[in-house]
Formats: structure tokens, C-alpha cells, sequence
């Protein structure tokens, strides 16, 4: 967290020395890699449908059109016993209808191609997203809205977030992932600093910003923050980027997580609200 | 141990002082050199003594100091320095005699006789390798951003240096890390040597009389970092008359007060300056801007008195801070305080020491101001360091020994909050750490054509209680966990390290020198930036880290021409890195009492080829260094256990510094830089999760961003001199040619096109037109 604070302002310094960092699309040499299997797969306590998606990785220099992968076997089984079967809905899509429950354990196993991948995640305990807030925060003349998530983490458990921001319904680029090491058992206000860089697109007066509070296991805070780190690039140009460590064995990309969702939204009204 | 080593030294000193007694009616002439003007002494003065039956040489010590011995007789005196007007004088060795000497600064002087007055070859015969020496006067024209001129943006120039990135002060030296750089100012460590996350360095330049680099080779004084020793010194200030000087430039000014204390005996210096980007902000229209802050400022004095030819006592110190802040948002304050007491003793003729106290520190801290979301954030790395050093100067060695002994303290992070705040407070243990070193070194004027310097330094760390130490399984886990109380030792680590160096003269103008040196650091800095960055995580050697490790070994061919008007040599070296330190990936630095549970160890290897050509005389003046090198490490946990380029890892580095005397009035400057792009890590593939184009990495760091290239230049105008007041104006265009050089990489969807994705250059500085002027009375 406080990382994102020396990102943050490393970005002031430089808007503030007058210094308009300047952006130019290159030409880079690439070697392409082979194509991967990714398992993206969720359990959430409040939807009645759970989905795997399989998909494979394709080369940096392709299309981001990801060829889905179909006729596979994949069953979740959880710590109380239960065996979800899945089915393909779409290519690629496995679906199964039940219910996440917090504190249970959901075992993936999914199969194809002869080979078997296995995760497992605990779903969290639930806890509630209060309010979101605005801050306005000016700097060298440039002006940015910060929105904040308002929660209570609950002091007698470990807890791990992940927050996902849509602006109008478009999904922002910037990656959120916090844990409680430093405010357990408070009332947290957490603050999703979010600049043009992302997606070029200053969050304005009018704009509608949903936010998507994700209470997330260990493992999943571990593979979020490993993707959150990468994305920024602060003075020195942020760290080496490498692979997230998925929960997912036998070398697949991706990740399985049973996680408990929240949502608001709140309008950015004019200043001085 | 270690009294066991200090007993070997002495004997080992009674007897090398047997040896020179016993040689017969041989005599020492012995004194200071200093600036005529000034009453400065002057560090690194070739001091020769010649006859027709033999001669000896030396260079002043880093206190002016000087010694030499001979046979009885009459011998010619002579003293050179770069600047300044030769002494010639005779002397008759009768009996040991005490000579000093002022040298009048050449400045004013036709060029021929500067010319005439500069050391001889110093830098082909003297056995040290590795070695640059940074003139102070040069940094006054070498072009610089923001008109700033600063001493570790123009080492970054030199063969083997190599910088941390576009407008960073950050470096890295024959491919060691930005951590392995043992920096110190006026014998203080400064551990964090930038301002405002690294644009500027904390060194004023005006307050600086000599800065030293070393990237091998180190003399066995040096020690507790790997990579290279960068040994700043500040100035005494003027002890005949008051002066003061100073410069007003766009972002930045300065002023120095420097005059006696006592005439002849003692002076002070007192050196500051400031930035005011902030108080532009506070000029804004735009009230909201008002309230926010971005500045820094650095104090750096220093005093001396000269109690009488034997001894002498220093005082100084440097005080600097930076501060960032936003109107009821966050407030960011970092910076370093050092204070350095020395004392002087000449014993006799031949035997000169230096005790010193030191206190340095390094603190930061982070408010947010927020009320819901306050928080103070405080960190910190505080020194005590006694050390004692001598030198004993005989006929053919200069023999330096002595011993240091550093006590540590780190506060890794605590946080206070007050009312409602998200954030807990929080204290995370301190650390304490005692280092002691005890060292030997011989500089050896074997033959005529022989010169050797050797040593050997015997090092220990000691980390200390009280507090909880874990131990850490592969996975992270603590496997173990004790309790030690206060000042119990916890763990315990010696290292021996040699160190050598030796020339051989082919003639007086041609040698060839070699080297070899062991170096070990037990303070180790965790930074998820590739230079510098305000919040820095310092751990120190432990039960789960062990002391970093380098050898190196050099060799190297030097060589003079046309009356040493031209300095020419080539390096070339192989370095072995034992116990190198990288973290997770996403680890918890800070705050975090289990960060040693987050670190992988490896190793590391750095080779590379260096060439420099100096001109050192005439109207036009400059270099030419160019730097052919590899630089690799190996962690079994990262990149399939293989080697992987550094990031620093560049293959080529060329740059070129002109200065060119158009009249009295005017001069001009240029420099050229060409770089091979950092080593990165590209995506090799992608794939979509959580609604997002996600990258596949394969290699580590195996592709190359593209090269930089710039060229700076810079005018200096003279105004007319009256007899108390001088003034200059400085003009200088920061990458001229305003070529958009690369300071990251970026890959993102296209913006009309999300079906495809592209990379993007980031750069940060266009073309940085500046003025300065400056002044001295």
C-alpha cells in the first residue's frame, strides 16, 4: 500500500517539474512463447451459476483472441463433501449451478488433454463493502478524483482484498489488491489511486464508478499484488515483471479462486460537493 | 581475533621501523602543502625530491600531509598539482627537516605554465588501478540538467560507471549493484545519496574540495561495500580571508560563506542551498495549489583549527532534507545527517594519524493526513563509527594501518496513528549491528619499475539483540525462533580480505598494472526501484542473510603522451558475487517484521573492458571513456536456475566530455553519451484473466529496450572582473538534439484497436534549456 503512495508521487514530481512525460509506440523484437493452457476459474458466494473458463495463452505478437478450450472434464469437490459437475455452455465456458459458502474449500480438478490440473481455494468470510467516497486531490495544476472503498475488516480473522473499478461500465486497467497486515479490525478507508495512465481516461465530474470489493484467500492476495506491482511504473520503471504464482499445478496460467463479492457504485458529482 | 590481528600489525609495523632505522644516515623531510590563496590544504600534491644519485616521491595524504626519506645530501625539492604553479626550491638533508609549502593556483597564468605545473606520470607509476579522480574545476563546465552541476552525474561519464537511468544520480560501478557503492562524505556513509527520488544528488558541489572513486583495487582502508568506494571530501574553507559565493539558477540556488576562524590556523565553511520548485507552486493562481510542498535543501559546514604543526582538528557536517507533500493528503520527508570529528596528530617526520568520530544517519517519514486514513510512517539507519588510522612513510613503503569499529541501529518501520484511523500502530523491532574492521596496507616502491600496494583487511559483523530472530525455511516459514536480550550476539561473521595491486613501468610513460581485491558488505538495501527511492528497506547480514561477497581481479595498461598531456588506459575485469540478495515477487519491504523470509540468495558474475582517453592540457580539455561489459546473476528460485542479465547490464557505454578555452571570457562544453538500452524482461505471450490482457514471461530480463543517446552542451561567460567581485553566467541545453530516450517500457491493448496490443516508450526529458548564474566575493 504504501508503495502505491511513492508510485503516486513519484508521477507528481514529475507532472510538477513541468516534465510532460512523453509516449512513443515502438517496435519491439519478441520471441514468441508456445501457447498454454489458462484455467480461470471462480466460486462466489452470491451467484447461483459458477464458471470455468479454459482458454489458451497465444503469442505477444497475435491477436488478443484467446482459442477457448473445449472437452474438458472439470468437477469442483468442497470441504463438506459436495462434487459440482460442470458442464460446457459455451466453448470454452464450464458452467455449474450452486451456490458459494464462506469458509469452505472448493477443490478443482480439471482435465484435459490427458493431463490433470488441480486448485484449491477457501472462500473467506464475508465482509461488507460500507461506502464509497471521492477525494479530490490537486497537484501542480492537475486535478485527480480518488475514489475510496469505506470497509470494517474484521480483527479476529486475516483477510485479503482485491478490488476490481468500472468507470461507465468499462473495467479500469489497474489492478487492486490490499490485506489487513496493517489495518486489522478497523474501520478501513482505502483509497484506489488510479491515474490516465491506466486507461487514459481521468475519472470526471458525471462519471459513474462501480466498485467490486472481492474478499480473496492468501494465495489469490499473493497472485493480485504480483500483477498490481508490475503494472506500475514509477521512477526507476518499476520492477522485473514475472509470472503471478498461480494456485493451479502442472504449469498452467491463471488462477482458482472462491471469493466473497461486494458492489457499489457512486457518481462523481462537481466539485465541492 | 581480532586483538590477536591487531597485535600482528604491530609487530609487523616495530619491525618495518627497525629495518629503516637501521639504514644510515638517511633523513625525512616532511610537511603540508597548501593553496597560497586559500590556506586549502591540498589532497594527492606530487612531492619529489632528486639528485644526482637517486630521488624519491610521494603524494600528499588526504590531509596535505606529506613525508619523504632519504640519504644525507642535496637534493632538489619540487611540488606539482593539477592547477597550480610548480615549487622548486633545494634542500639540504642534513637532518629531518619540516618544510610546508603554498602553491599559487595557476588560474591566472598563461596556460604554458599550468601546463608546466602538472604532476608528472603520477597515474602511470603509482601501483593503485580502479582509481578516478573527479577535477572540481572541470565540474563547472561539464553541462548537467537543470544547470545543476552534480558529482555523481558526471562520474556516471567515466569507463566502468555506469547510470541508473535517465536523469538519476543512481549508478552502478563494473556491475555491482546501486547498493554496493560505499559513499561517504568527509568519512561518513551516506546512505542515501539522492534528492527528490533521484534527480539531484545530496553533494553540493561547491563544498566539495576532492571526490575519489574507486571501482577496484580499493586500498585496505576502504571496506563494507563490493562494488566501489566513492570517498568525497568536503572543503576546509579559506583561512586568510572571508569570502562568500553562490549561484541563483531556475530551479535551484546556493550560497557559501567560508573565512578564518583564526588567520593562518583555522577556517570555517559554511555551504547551502535550496530549491524553490514549491514556491513556484505557491505563486500558482490556483489556490488549491497552495499548501503543497516539493523541495529540498542540504546545509553542508565544516571548521577547523590547527592547534599547532602536530595537531590539527576537524568538525563537519551535512544536513539534508527533502520534502513532498499534498494539502491534507500526505506529507513525505526523507534525508541524511552526518557530523564527522577528526583529529591530526603528526607523531614524528614519518608517522602521520587520524582518529575520527562519526554520526551519520538516514530517516524518512511518511504522514497521511488524511483523518480516516492517518498515519505516520518513520524509518531509520543511524551509524556510531570510530576509527583510527596511520600512516607510516619510510623509505620505500608507505605502510597504513589501523582499525574501525561501526555500531548500527535500524528502525525498520513504525507507524503511530491517531483517532479513527484505518491503520494500526505498529513497531517493528529495531536491529542492531556491530561491524569491526582492522587493516594493513603497504604501498612498496620494490624497484625502480616495480611498485606494489598490498594489504589486508580482517573483517567482522556482528548482529545483536535484544529482540526475536526467526529463521526462515526455503518456503518462508519460520523454522525457528529465539529470543536474545540486549546486546547478546546473535550471529557473527569474519571475513579476510586481500587486497593487491602492483605496477611495472615499461618507461616513464608506459606501465602495466594488475590487481586483485576481496570486498564484503553486511548492510544490504531491499528496493523494489532500479535506483534509488526514498523508502529503501536496510536489513543487515543475519542468521538467514549472509555477507555479500566480491572478488575481482583487473589488469591494465597506462600510458602518457606528449608530456602527459595525454592520459591513455585500458582495464579490463572479472568480478565473482557471492550471497547476492533479490526479493519475491510481491513482497511486503516495508513494514514488515518477517521481510527476511521474503528474499532469494544467488550469485553473480560481471566482466568488462574499459577505455579512456584524457586531454588534459591546451584550450581544448576532455575524455573519451568507452566501457565494453557483461553483467549477470544466477538464482536458482528465478529464470530456471540460469544466468540472467542484470538490468544494469549494458553492453556498450560511450561517452565523450569536451571543454574548449574559446577566450579569457568564454568557454564552451559538450558531452555525448550512447548506451545500449537496459536489459528488460518483454511479455512472450498473453492471455486473458479477470477481464484483463495479461503477459507471459519466459526469460528473465532477456530483451533489450533501445539505446540511449544524447548530447548536452553548455557556454560559460566570464563577467568583467573588478578586483572583489567575480560573476559568470552559465547557459547549457540538456539533451540538445531533444531525442526521446527510453526510461520504461509499457505494453497495453491499443487504444482504437483493443484486439491488438503495443509497446510504448516512455521518456522523460525533451530538450532543458538553463541559466545560472554564479558569484563569489
Amino acid at each position: 500500500m504504501k508503495t502505491t503512495y511513492i508510485h503516486f508521487l513519484g508521477a507528481l514530481i514529475l507532472s510538477a517539474i513541468g516534465l510532460t512525460s512523453c509516449e512513443k509506440v515502438i517496435d519491439v523484437d519478441i520471441k514468441d512463447s508456445a501457447s498454454q493452457l489458462v484455467i480461470e476459474g471462480t466460486v462466489v458466494d452470491n451467484a447461483d451459476m459458477q464458471t470455468i473458463k479454459l482458454s489458451r495463452s497465444v503469442a505477444y505478437t497475435e491477436d488478443n483472441t484467446y482459442p477457448p478450450v473445449s472437452g474438458a472434464q472439470v468437477v469442483v469437490t468442497d470441504s463438506r463433501g459436495f462434487e459440482h459437475n460442470y458442464v460446457e455452455r459455451l466453448p470454452g465456458v464450464y458452467i455449474s449451478s450452486f451456490k458459494g459458502e464462506p469458509t469452505v474449500t472448493y477443490n478443482m480438478l480439471v482435465k484435459v488433454d490427458g493431463k490433470d490440473y488441480t486448485a484449491k481455494s477457501t472462500m473467506p468470510r464475508p465482509v461488507e463493502l460500507d461506502s464509497l467516497s471521492v477525494t479530490e486531490v490537486t497537484f501542480g495544476g492537475e486535478d485527480r478524483k480518488i475514489v475510496a472503498v469505506h470497509y470494517k475488516d474484521p480483527a479476529e480473522f486475516v483477510n485479503q482484498y482485491r478490488f476490481v473499478m468500472w468507470v461507465n461500465g468499462i473495467q479500469t486497467r489497474r489492478v487492486y489488491a490490499n490485506n489487513d497486515r496493517l489495518t486489522n479490525g478497523n474501520d478501513v478507508k482505502d483509497e484506489l489511486f488510479y491515474s490516465s495512465d491506466d486507461d487514459n481516461k481521468e475519472i470526471v465530474d458525471g462519471d459513474a464508478v462501480e466498485i467490486e470489493m472481492q474478499s480473496i484467500d492468501e494465495p489469490m492476495y499473493k497472485y493480485w499484488v504480483t500483477i498490481a506491482d508490475q503494472s506500475q511504473n514509477g521512477p526507476g520503471g518499476g520492477v522485473t515483471p514475472g509470472n503471478p504464482p498461480t494456485n493451479v499445478n502442472n504449469n498452467a496460467l491463471g488462477y482458482f479462486s472462491a471469493y466473497v463479492s461486494r458492489r457499489k457504485t457512486i457518481t462523481i458529482r462537481e466539485t465541492g460537493q | 581475533m581480532l586483538k590477536r590481528h591487531i597485535y600482528q600489525f604491530t609487530i609487523l609495523f616495530c619491525l618495518l621501523s627497525v629495518l629503516s632505522a637501521s639504514a644510515q644516515k638517511r633523513f625525512t623531510v616532511s610537511g603540508t602543502v597548501r593553496d597560497a590563496q586559500t590556506g586549502e590544504t591540498l589532497i594527492g600534491a606530487t612531492v619529489r625530491i632528486q639528485n644526482a644519485t637517486g630521488q624519491s616521491a610521494t603524494a600528499t595524504n588526504t590531509y596535505g600531509f606529506y613525508s619523504l626519506t632519504n640519504a644525507a645530501g642535496n637534493y632538489t625539492f619540487t611540488i606539482t598539482y593539477t592547477g597550480y604553479q610548480q615549487v622548486t626550491q633545494t634542500v639540504n638533508l642534513t637532518a629531518d627537516t619540516k618544510l610546508n609549502i603554498n602553491l599559487n593556483s595557476g588560474a591566472e597564468l598563461a596556460e604554458v605554465v599550468i601546463s608546466a605545473a602538472d604532476r608528472k606520470n603520477e597515474n602511470v607509476r603509482s601501483p593503485q588501478m580502479g582509481l578516478d579522480k573527479l577535477n572540481m574545476k572541470d565540474l563547472d563546465n561539464i553541462p548537467v540538467i537543470f544547470g545543476e552541476k552534480d558529482v555523481l552525474k558526471t562520474i556516471q561519464l567515466l569507463p566502468g560507471v555506469k547510470s541508473g537511468g535517465e536523469g538519476t544520480t543512481g549508478f552502478f560501478v563494473r556491475g555491482g549493484a546501486a547498493d554496493q557503492n560505499l559513499i561517504l562524505l568527509d568519512e561518513a556513509t551516506v546512505y542515501n545519496s539522492s534528492h527528490l527520488l533521484g534527480f539531484f544528488s545530496t553533494f553540493n558541489a561547491d563544498a566539495i574540495k576532492d571526490v575519489s572513486l574507486y571501482k577496484g583495487g580499493m586500498p585496505a582502508q576502504y571496506g563494507g561495500r563490493l562494488s566501489s568506494v566513492l570517498d568525497v571530501v568536503m572543503q576546509d574553507g579559506n583561512n586568510k580571508q572571508f569570502g562568500m559565493e553562490g549561484g541563483i539558477g531556475l530551479i535551484a540556488s546556493r550560497v557559501k560563506a567560508e573565512g578564518p576562524i583564526v588567520k593562518d590556523r583555522g577556517s570555517f565553511m559554511i555551504s547551502a542551498r535550496r530549491t524553490y520548485i514549491d514556491l513556484l507552486l505557491q505563486a500558482s493562481p490556483d489556490s488549491s495549489v497552495k499548501g503543497n510542498t516539493l523541495n529540498f535543501y542540504d546545509i553542508n559546514a565544516k571548521a577547523n583549527y590547527r592547534f599547532d604543526d602536530k595537531n590539527t582538528l576537524y568538525v563537519s557536517g551535512y544536513f539534508g532534507r527533502d520534502n513532498i507533500g499534498i494539502k491534507d493528503l500526505f506529507a513525505n520527508q526523507w534525508g541524511n545527517t552526518t557530523a564527522t570529528i577528526r583529529l591530526n596528530h603528526v607523531f614524528n617526520s614519518r608517522l602521520f594519524s587520524n582518529t575520527s568520530f562519526i554520526f551519520n544517519k538516514y530517516n524518512y517519514s511518511i504522514s497521511l493526513l488524511d483523518d480516516d486514513n492517518n498515519a505516520n510512517v518513520t524509518s531509520l539507519i543511524r551509524d556510531f563509527n570510530l576509527k583510527e588510522d596511520l600512516q607510516y612513510f619510510s623509505d620505500k613503503h608507505t605502510i597504513r594501518f589501523g582499525f574501525q569499529g561501526t555500531h548500527h541501529r535500524i528502525a525498520p518501520s513504525e507507524i503511530t496513528t491517531n483517532g479513527n484511523s484505518s491503520f494500526n500502530p505498529l513497531s517493528i523491532e529495531n536491529r542492531y549491528g556491530l561491524e569491526m574492521a582492522a587493516y594493513v596496507s603497504d604501498e612498496w616502491k620494490l624497484t625502480d619499475k616495480f611498485n606494489l600496494l598490498y594489504g589486508l583487511r580482517l573483517s567482522s559483523f556482528s548482529l545483536l539483540g535484544p529482540g526475536t530472530f526467526n529463521t526462515y525455511d526455503a518456503d518462508g516459514e519460520v523454522s525457528s525462533a529465539y529470543k536474545y536480550g540486549s546486546g547478546e550476539f546473535v550471529k557473527t561473521y569474519f571475513n579476510l580480505e586481500p587486497r593487491l595491486s602492483l605496477s611495472y613501468s615499461l618507461n616513464e610513460e608506459n606501465s602495466l598494472k594488475a590487481a586483485y581485491n576481496r570486498n564484503t558488505q553486511n548492510i544490504h538495501i531491499l528496493t523494489n526501484a532500479s535506483t534509488s527511492s526514498p523508502t529503501d528497506q536496510y536489513v543487515m547480514s543475519s542468521n538467514n542473510i549472509q555477507p555479500e561477497i566480491a572478488d575481482q581481479v583487473a589488469i591494465g595498461y597506462f600510458k602518457n603522451a606528449k608530456d602527459n598531456t595525454f592520459e591513455f588506459s585500458v582495464e579490463t575485469y572479472y568480478k565473482w558475487l557471492q550471497n547476492q540478495i533479490e526479493y519475491k515477487n510481491g513482497a511486503q519491504l516495508i513494514a514488515n517484521a518477517n521481510v527476511e523470509s521474503e528474499l532469494l540468495y544467488g550469485s553473480g558474475r560481471a566482466y568488462g573492458l574499459e577505455f579512456y582517453t584524457k586531454k588534459t592540457k591546451g584550450r581544448l580539455t576532455g575524455w573519451i571513456s568507452y566501457t565494453l561489459s557483461k553483467t549477470e546473476r544466477k538464482f536458482s528460485e528465478l529464470n530456471n536456475g540460469n544466468y540472467f542479465p542484470a538490468r544494469q547490464d549494458r553492453t556498450h557505454d560511450l561517452a565523450l566530455v569536451g571543454i574548449y578555452n574559446l577566450s579569457k571570457r568564454w568557454s564552451v562544453s559538450a558531452n555525448y553519451i550512447y548506451s545500449t538500452g537496459n536489459a528488460v524482461t518483454y511479455p512472450a505471450g498473453k492471455y486473458n484473466v479477470g477481464g484483463l490482457t495479461t503477459y507471459y514471461y519466459t526469460q528473465r530480463n532477456a530483451n533489450r529496450m533501445p539505446h540511449t543517446e544524447r548530447l548536452d552542451l553548455s557556454a560559460t561567460l566570464k563577467a568583467k572582473e573588478t578586483k572583489r567581485f567575480r560573476s559568470s553566467w552559465s547557459f547549457s541545453l540538456y539533451n540538445a538534439l531533444n531525442r526521446k530516450n527510453p526510461y520504461a517500457i509499457q505494453f497495453r491493448d491499443k487504444q482504437n484497436d483493443p484486439n491488438r496490443t503495443e509497446a510504448v516508450q516512455i521518456s522523460l526529458f525533451g530538450i532543458i534549456p538553463s541559466v545560472t548564474w554564479n558569484f563569489s566575493f
